[in-house]
C-alpha cells in the first residue's frame, strides 16, 4: 500500500477529501427533518413577523400535541412491520364514548374519560389479536376497523356535534401555567415514555427485533405475537389519550372527529425516519416529523397564502422532505 | 504476481474466455484487491477459493460489473471490456448466479427462465413461443416447465438459475457457492449438469469453501488471500486438499479433531421419551452430560425435525423431556419456554432466522437473554455491555467493535454472533443446526473448537449436520435418522465418513 501512496499521493488525498465530503453530506441529509424545519421556521418568520413570536410558538406546540400523540401511535405498529390505519378513527370514536359516558350515563368526567381511553385501548388490543391470532393482513384489517369506527361515530352522534362536556374535561386543553399551555407537556411526557420504552426496556428491544426479522426473533425466544399485540394495545391507548386531548382542546366532538388526521398521522413518523418495513425509527425523528408538518400547516395559515393554494403548497413541502430522505437512503445509508 | 507472468500475445488470448489483468480495488487507501491477475480458459471450470474477506466478493463484483476496478483491465475473449456496469457485462456474456435465488415462486419454471426477456410482440407476451423455447432449454435438466417454481427442489432451483443465465446469453457464468444446502446426491447431480454445459462451451467460475468440491469439479483453481493472488494451478490434478488449505490460510491448517469420549458413568443430562411431532416419532433417547451427539440423515428423515421439536420451533403432538435427571416434562411449545428450560438452538439459516441484520452485534448477542438480565423490564446497560464484550472477544468476532451492524459482517462472523447469542443464555443443552455451513475452513475450526470446549464444561450438545466430515471431527456419537426415527447409532471408531454416508444416504 505504501508504495502506491507515494507514487500517487494526490489521488489518495483527493479520495480522502471526497470521503469527508460524503460524510458531511450524509450527516446533513440524516438530520434533514430538523434542518428543513429550521429553514421553514426562518422562512415563515421573514414573511410574517408574528410567526416568530413566543405566542405563535406556543400555538404550534399546542397544535402539534394531538398529531404528536397520533404519530407515536402510528409509529409503534410500523416498528413491528405492521400498520394501523384505524388510529385516527379510534380517536374520534373513543372520545365520543367518553363524552357520552359523562353526559348520558352520568359518570363523573374523569371516570368517563377513562372509559373512553379504555375503549380505545381495547380496540387496539382487538386489532392486535386479529392480525396475530387470525393472521389477518394489518393493512386491510385496520382499514375495515377504521370504516367501522367512523360509521359508529356517525351513528353515535347522529350527525350532530357533541358539546356537552364537563368543565373538568375541557380544562387540560385550554389550561396554561404561568402563561405556558399544558397540552404540549402531555405530548412531551408521551414522547419521553415511549422513548424510554423503546430504548431501555426488554419490550422496546423486542419491538425493534421483531420489526427487523420476525423469524429470527421467534427463534431467539421472543414471543412475536405477544409483542405485536402489546404494541397495538399501546397504540390504541395513545389514540384514546389523543381523543381526550382533541375533544378537550376543541371543546367539541364532531361527527367525523379525527378523520382529517389520518394522512398526517401516517406521514409524520415516516418523514421522521420510521421505516415502513419495520425495525427502524426513534421518537426524536417522530417529533421532528410532527413539528415539520405542524409548522407547514400553521405557517401557511398565517402568511396570507390564499386558502386555495394552501393544500398544494403544503403537499409540495412534505414531498420535498420525503424526497430528500429517499435520496439519503439511496446514496448515504 | 507470484510468477504468473502475463501473456500479452494474442494467440494466448484465443484460449481464454476471460483475462483479468493486474486488477486492484481500493476504498480510500484500503486495498480490497491488489494487482490480481487471472486467466480463465474457455470451456473450463475455474475454482475460486479464499477466506471470507480475502477479496473474492470484490473480484466477483468487478467481473460481473457491480463495481469498477481502481486499476487494471478485464479482457473478454481477447477484447478489453470498458463499460463497468452489470448490464454491459451481461451483454458481453458474463453472468453472476448468487446464493440468493432470483426466482419468482408463483410463476412457472418456463416463465422464470425468461423473466425480463419475455418473447413478445407489440408488448404482448408470446406464450406459445415462450413455452416452446423453455421446453427446449429445460430438456435434459429434469425440470417440468409448467411446474410452479416454488415447488422445485433446491437443486432444481440452482439449475434453473444457471439455465436462466445461459438463456440470456451467458458464456461466462460465475457460481457463488452453488452447493450450499445441497445434499450429496443433489450436489452430484448439479456437477453432472455443469459438466454437460462445460462440454457445450460454457465457462464457469466456481466459488466454494469446500476443497473437495473444488478438487472434484474444477479444471483449474486460483486462491485469494488478503486481497492478493496467493497461488493456484492450471491443472487441478497437481493440487491436494492440504495445499489448497495452506494457500487459503497462508499457513498449514490444523484440522480440529475432538478426542472422542465414551460415556456411561456420568449422569444422564437429557432424556427424551415418546416424542411425536411432524415427521418425527422417537421412543427413547438418552444423552449424557458433556456429550456431543450428532444427528444426521436426509432432509425429512427426522434429524432436523427432532431438533426443532425439542426447541419448540415445530409443533409437538406428544413427548417428554427430562433435563439433569429431573422428571420428564412436556416438550417446550415455544422457543421462549425452551430457553427457560436451558435449551438453546442455533439456526441453520442465519440470514433467515438467526440474526436481526440491522441491529448491532451487541444487540444481537443480548437478544435471547434480555429478559433474564432485566430489572422490572428495564435493560441494564452496563451489565449488558460487559456480557456482550465478553462474547465478542471469546468468539473472536472480527469487526471494528460490538456496535458494528451485523449486516456488514461476513457469514462466518455472523455465525459467531448467533453462537454468542445462544451461549449468552447459558444453556445446558445446546442444539446446533448445521453450525459451519457456508463459513470458511479456518472459522470452521474455530467454531468446532468452541463447541468442544463447551462440552468439557458440562454442556450437552446436539449437532445436526449433513456434513459427514464435520461429524467425524466433532462428535462422540452419531444418530442416523430415517423415516422420522433413529435408524442406527454409530459410536467410537465406527464413526467414519464412509459409514455415515452409507447409512444416512446423504
Amino acid at each position: 500500500m505504501s508504495t502506491v501512496m507515494t507514487t500517487n499521493p494526490s489521488k489518495v488525498g483527493s479520495e480522502k477529501k471526497s470521503v469527508a465530503m460524503h460524510k458531511a453530506i450524509g450527516w446533513i441529509l440524516h438530520n434533514v427533518v430538523w434542518i428543513w424545519l429550521a429553514a421553514l421556521i426562518l422562512g415563515f418568520g421573514m414573511f410574517n413577523q408574528f410567526f416568530l413570536t413566543v405566542m405563535n410558538m406556543q400555538n404550534i406546540t399546542v397544535q402539534a400535541t394531538v398529531l404528536g400523540m397520533l404519530g407515536l401511535a402510528v409509529a409503534l405498529p410500523l416498528l413491528v412491520a405492521e400498520i394501523d390505519l384505524s388510529i385516527p378513527a379510534n380517536l374520534g370514536f373513543s372520545s365520543a364514548i367518553g363524552a357520552l359516558a359523562y353526559s348520558d350515563w352520568g359518570l363523573p368526567w374523569f371516570l368517563a374519560m377513562l372509559v373512553g381511553v379504555g375503549v380505545a385501548t381495547l380496540i387496539g388490543f382487538f386489532n392486535g389479536l386479529c392480525i396475530t391470532k387470525l393472521r389477518m393482513v394489518s393493512l386491510i384489517q385496520t382499514l375495515s376497523m377504521m370504516i367501522i369506527l367512523q360509521g359508529a361515530l356517525l351513528a353515535l352522534t347522529q350527525g350532530k356535534t357533541l358539546t356537552n362536556l364537563s368543565d373538568g374535561y375541557v380544562w387540560i386543553g385550554n389550561a396554561s401555567i404561568g402563561g405556558w399551555p399544558v397540552m404540549p407537556l402531555i405530548m412531551l411526557l408521551a414522547l419521553v415514555s415511549v422513548g424510554v420504552l423503546l430504548k431501555m426496556t426488554v419490550l422496546g428491544r423486542s419491538i425493534y427485533a421483531v420489526g427487523g426479522n420476525p423469524l429470527a426473533s421467534n427463534s431467539a425466544g421472543i414471543r412475536v405475537d405477544r409483542v405485536k399485540i402489546i404494541t397495538y394495545t399501546i397504540a390504541g391507548f395513545l389514540a384514546g389519550i389523543a381523543g381526550f386531548l382533541l375533544a378537550s382542546w376543541q371543546m367539541a366532538i364532531t361527527s367525523n372527529q379525527g378523520s382529517s388526521y389520518l394522512l398526517y398521522a401516517i406521514a409524520a413518523p415516516i418523514i421522521g425516519g420510521v421505516s415502513v418495513f419495520g425495525g427502524r425509527g426513534n421518537v426524536v425523528g417522530i417529533l421532528g416529523g410532527v413539528l415539520l408538518l405542524t409548522v407547514i400547516q400553521v405557517g401557511l395559515a398565517i402568511t396570507n397564502v390564499p386558502s386555495f393554494y394552501v393544500g398544494m403548497i403544503g403537499g409540495f413541502m412534505i414531498f420535498i422532505a420525503v424526497a430528500i430522505d429517499a435520496i439519503r437512503v439511496r446514496y448515504f445509508a | 504476481m507470484n510468477g504468473q507472468t502475463l501473456k500479452q500475445d494474442t494467440s494466448a488470448d484465443a484460449d481464454f474466455a476471460l483475462r483479468i489483468d493486474n486488477v486492484s480495488k481500493s476504498y480510500g487507501g484500503f486495498y480490497a484487491l491488489r494487482s490480481v491477475s487471472l486467466n480463465i480458459r474457455r470451456g473450463s471450470i475455474h475454482g475460486l477459493l479464499g477466506e471470507n474477506g480475502a477479496g473474492k466478493s470484490t473480484l466477483v463484483g468487478i467481473i460481473s460489473g457491480q463495481r469498477s476496478p481502481s486499476e487494471g483491465t478485464i479482457y473478454l475473449n481477447g477484447r478489453e471490456v470498458g463499460g463497468s456496469d452489470v448490464r454491459s457485462m451481461e451483454q458481453a456474456g458474463v453472468f453472476l448466479v448468487t446464493q440468493e435465488p432470483m426466482i419468482v415462486d408463483h410463476m412457472s419454471a418456463a416463465e422464470n427462465l425468461m423473466l425480463g426477456v419475455w418473447p413478445s410482440k407489440n408488448g404482448f407476451v408470446r406464450w406459445r413461443k415462450l413455452k416452446a423455447d423453455a421446453a427446449r432449454m429445460l430438456k435434459g435438466s429434469g425440470i417440468d416447465p409448467t411446474i410452479d417454481a416454488g415447488r422445485l427442489s433446491a437443486v432444481a432451483r440452482r439449475k434453473l438459475n444457471i439455465l436462466r443465465a445461459m438463456f440470456s446469453g451467458g458464456k461466462v457464468i460465475i457460481l457463488d457457492e452453488p452447493t450450499a444446502a445441497l445434499t450429496v446426491p443433489d450436489r452430484r447431480q448439479l456437477f453432472e449438469f455443469m459438466r454437460q454445459l462445460k462440454d457445450d462451451g460454457v465457462t464457469f467460475i466456481f466459488i466454494s469453501h469446500y476443497n473437495d468440491e473444488i478438487l472434484e469439479i474444477c479444471d483449474a483453481v486460483s486462491v485469494l488471500r488478503d486481497g492478493s493472488f496467493a497461488g493456484g494451478s492450471e491443472d487441478i490434478s497437481s493440487m491436494t486438499s492440504e495445499k489448497l488449505s495452506e494457500l487459503v490460510l497462508g499457513r498449514g491448517l490444523v484440522l480440529f479433531q475432538r478426542e472422542r469420549r465414551t460415556f456411561g458413568s456420568e449422569p444422564v443430562a437429557v432424556s427424551l421419551r415418546n416424542v411425536v411431532a411432524s415427521n418425527v416419532h422417537l421412543d427413547k433417547l438418552d444423552i449424557w452430560k458433556g456429550e456431543i451427539i450428532g444427528f444426521t440423515g436426509l432432509p425429512g428423515a427426522g434429524a432436523k425435525e427432532l431438533a426443532k421439536a425439542i426447541f419448540g420451533l415445530n409443533r409437538v403432538r406428544s413427548g417428554k423431556i427430562g433435563i439433569d435427571g429431573a422428571e420428564g416434562q412436556r416438550l417446550p411449545q415455544h422457543p421462549k419456554a425452551a430457553f427457560d428450560k436451558g435449551i438453546a438452538y442455533l439456526s441453520d439459516d442465519r440470514r433467515k432466522d438467526g440474526v436481526v441484520g440491522h441491529l448491532s452485534i451487541a444487540e444481537n448477542i443480548a437478544l435471547s437473554s434480555l429478559d433474564r438480565r432485566a430489572v422490572f423490564g428495564f435493560v441494564e446497560g452496563g451489565k449488558e455491555a460487559t456480557l456482550c464484550d465478553g462474547y465478542f472477544t471469546s468468539m473472536g468476532i472480527k469487526a471494528p467493535g460490538a456496535e458494528a451492524v451485523v449486516n456488514t459482517l461476513s457469514g462466518g462472523n455472523q455465525q459467531k454472533v448467533c453462537l454468542g447469542r445462544v451461549l449468552a443464555t447459558e444453556p445446558q443443552l445446546l442444539i446446533l443446526d448445521e453450525p459451519t455451513r457456508g463459513i470458511d475452513v479456518g472459522v470452521k475450526q474455530d467454531v468446532l473448537r468452541i463447541i468442544d470446549e463447551l462440552s468439557n464444561t458440562g454442556v450437552t450438545v446436539i449437532i445436526v449436520s449433513t456434513d459427514t466430515d464435520e461429524l467425524v471431527r466433532a462428535v462422540d456419537r452419531v444418530c442416523v435418522f430415517r423415516n422420522g426415527t433413529i435408524h442406527q447409532t454409530v459410536t467410537g471408531s465406527h464413526i467414519t465418513t464412509e459409514n455415515l454416508r452409507r447409512l444416512a444416504q446423504v
